[in-house]
């Protein structure tokens, strides 16, 4: 190799964009050449210089703020009954093959299905690894605090490590419009999302099971909140795992607690 | 004070699903479309807002977007939108001071040394790099910032790979250029 195409290939060398052959090539010259290590050691400098003094940026809250609202104002439907955002929630989840309401049912069926579907769709996004966690923690005490003026609400954090359903963390979702809790736990290699929000006070019902894409949905009603389960877990564990869940819940509303 | 760019996307034209999508494969580039923005633009109120107004442009086509690289998508996106802002004059009086006789590199063909380059400090840097025309700047930053492979360079900048080399060696030519005679000024 002459130092003329040593020199040509210089920038692809400090790219790594040249096949392995010509890497071998420029790597011996480089030992050999003196003036062309002086050149190469250049090149170095400069990308130092730029990688401490023009680094990556952070996008200011302003611009995530406004791009996120954006997001939220394409969900909204139009024509929408202004409720509180957890109260059509709740309202929806109490149609989804559990107890039709006074509620106009065409209208509420759709939302129904949009709320199976961006419930699920949180569950598979915090999959692909872009929002899994907000707060890391197997610790409920931990987790639980972490959602203290996130949300108008608590969310009930249980620790079912002794039962095999290890607790990993929290993260706040934005669902239908609305911030919801998803605590997430874990069996084996598995991911399950608990969604909850308050529900209106009446009657409990549920568990009632959906199937989408291979992942299980499991939905009830206890007293105070809406329950959204959602795995690609095994019906049979995931249905044991919501036992646990509603056993921990009626034990935490038993006056003398605990 | 003045006003931001406004939105003027419809509302409630994707499914939840895509809206979905579009969270999770293009949001997690929000920074780098703004890096892009920032060295693209010259302030900051002119990056949110090109930035932002990409962003929003983004999400309006992204039914339109089948691909698997969503970060190269959203920074042709930023890259274009800078683009159309700087040839429309829509963008603020430049704020980054630029000494047009310090940053000639009237320093002839002789290499610069690396212990010069060593020296650059932020300012002369930042200066350096703004100073760059603009199709020079892009592939500079979407190299060395941001760690693109030429091919997505290209993509981005809608260039051939050839031409992503060559506008690299001759941008980084100049860089080293500028920043050793801004030391040379100096010692
Ligand atoms: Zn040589």
């Amino acid at each position: 190799m002459t130092c003329k195409d040593f020199e040509a290939q210089l920038d692809a060398y400090i790219d790594n964009e040249l096949p392995p052959a010509v890497v071998g090539e420029m790597t011996e010259h480089l030992d050999a050449c003196a003036a062309c290590a002086r050149s190469h050691e250049r090149q170095l400098a400069l990308r130092r210089a730029l990688t401490q003094h023009a680094p990556a940026l952070q996008a200011p809250p302003g611009l995530r703020a406004s791009i996120r609202q954006a997001i939220r104002a394409q969900i909204r439907p139009a024509a929408t009954p202004r409720l509180p955002e957890w109260r059509w929630l709740a309202a929806a989840a109490v149609l989804v093959g559990v107890v039709a309401g006074t509620w106009r049912v065409a209208t509420t069926r759709a939302r129904a299905e949009a709320l199976t579907d961006a419930l699920l769709a949180s569950h598979v996004r915090s999959l692909l690894g872009s929002h899994l966690l907000d707060v890391a923690s197997s610790d409920q005490h931990t987790v639980k605090p972490w959602f203290n003026g996130k949300l108008d609400y608590s969310p009930s954090v249980y620790d079912l490590a002794g039962r095999g359903y290890p607790l990993l963390g929290g993260r706040l979702d934005y669902v239908a419009n609305g911030a919801v809790a998803a605590l997430v736990y874990g069996r084996r290699q598995h991911v399950i999302s608990v969604f909850l929000w308050p529900a209106e006070r009446g009657p409990t019902a549920g568990p009632a099971t959906v199937t989408r894409q291979g992942y299980h949905m499991l939905h009830w009603i206890a007293p105070d909140y809406a329950y959204w389960v959602v795995s690609d877990l095994g019906s049979t564990e995931l249905r044991e795992f919501t036992q646990l869940l509603q056993r921990a819940d009626s034990a935490a509303a038993r006056p003398d607690g605990r | 004070m003045r006003e931001r760019a406004h939105s003027t996307i419809a509302e409630g034209t994707l499914a939840p699903s895509e809206l979905a999508r579009f969270e999770a494969l293009v949001l997690p580039h929000l920074d780098a479309a703004y890096t892009l923005a920032r060295y693209l633009m010259d302030n900051d109120d002119d990056a949110h807002d090109v930035a932002q107004e990409a962003l929003l442009r983004a999400l309006k086509y992204f039914d339109g977007f089948r691909g698997d690289d969503a970060r190269a998508w959203v920074l042709a996106i930023v890259r274009n939108a800078c683009h159309t802002w700087q040839r429309t004059g829509r963008s603020h009086p430049v704020a980054v001071e630029f000494n047009e006789e310090l940053h000639s590199g009237a320093v002839g063909d002789e290499h610069p040394e690396a212990a010069l380059l060593r020296a650059a400090d932020r300012e002369a840097v930042r200066g350096a790099v703004a100073a760059l025309p603009l199709e020079f700047r892009e592939v500079i930053i979407l190299r060395e910032v941001q760690g693109l492979s030429y091919k997505e360079i290209g993509e981005i900048a809608e260039i051939p790979v050839g031409t992503v080399m060559s506008r690299l060696s001759r941008a980084r030519r100049r860089l080293a250029r500028a920043l050793s005679s801004v030391a040379r000024e100096r010692s």
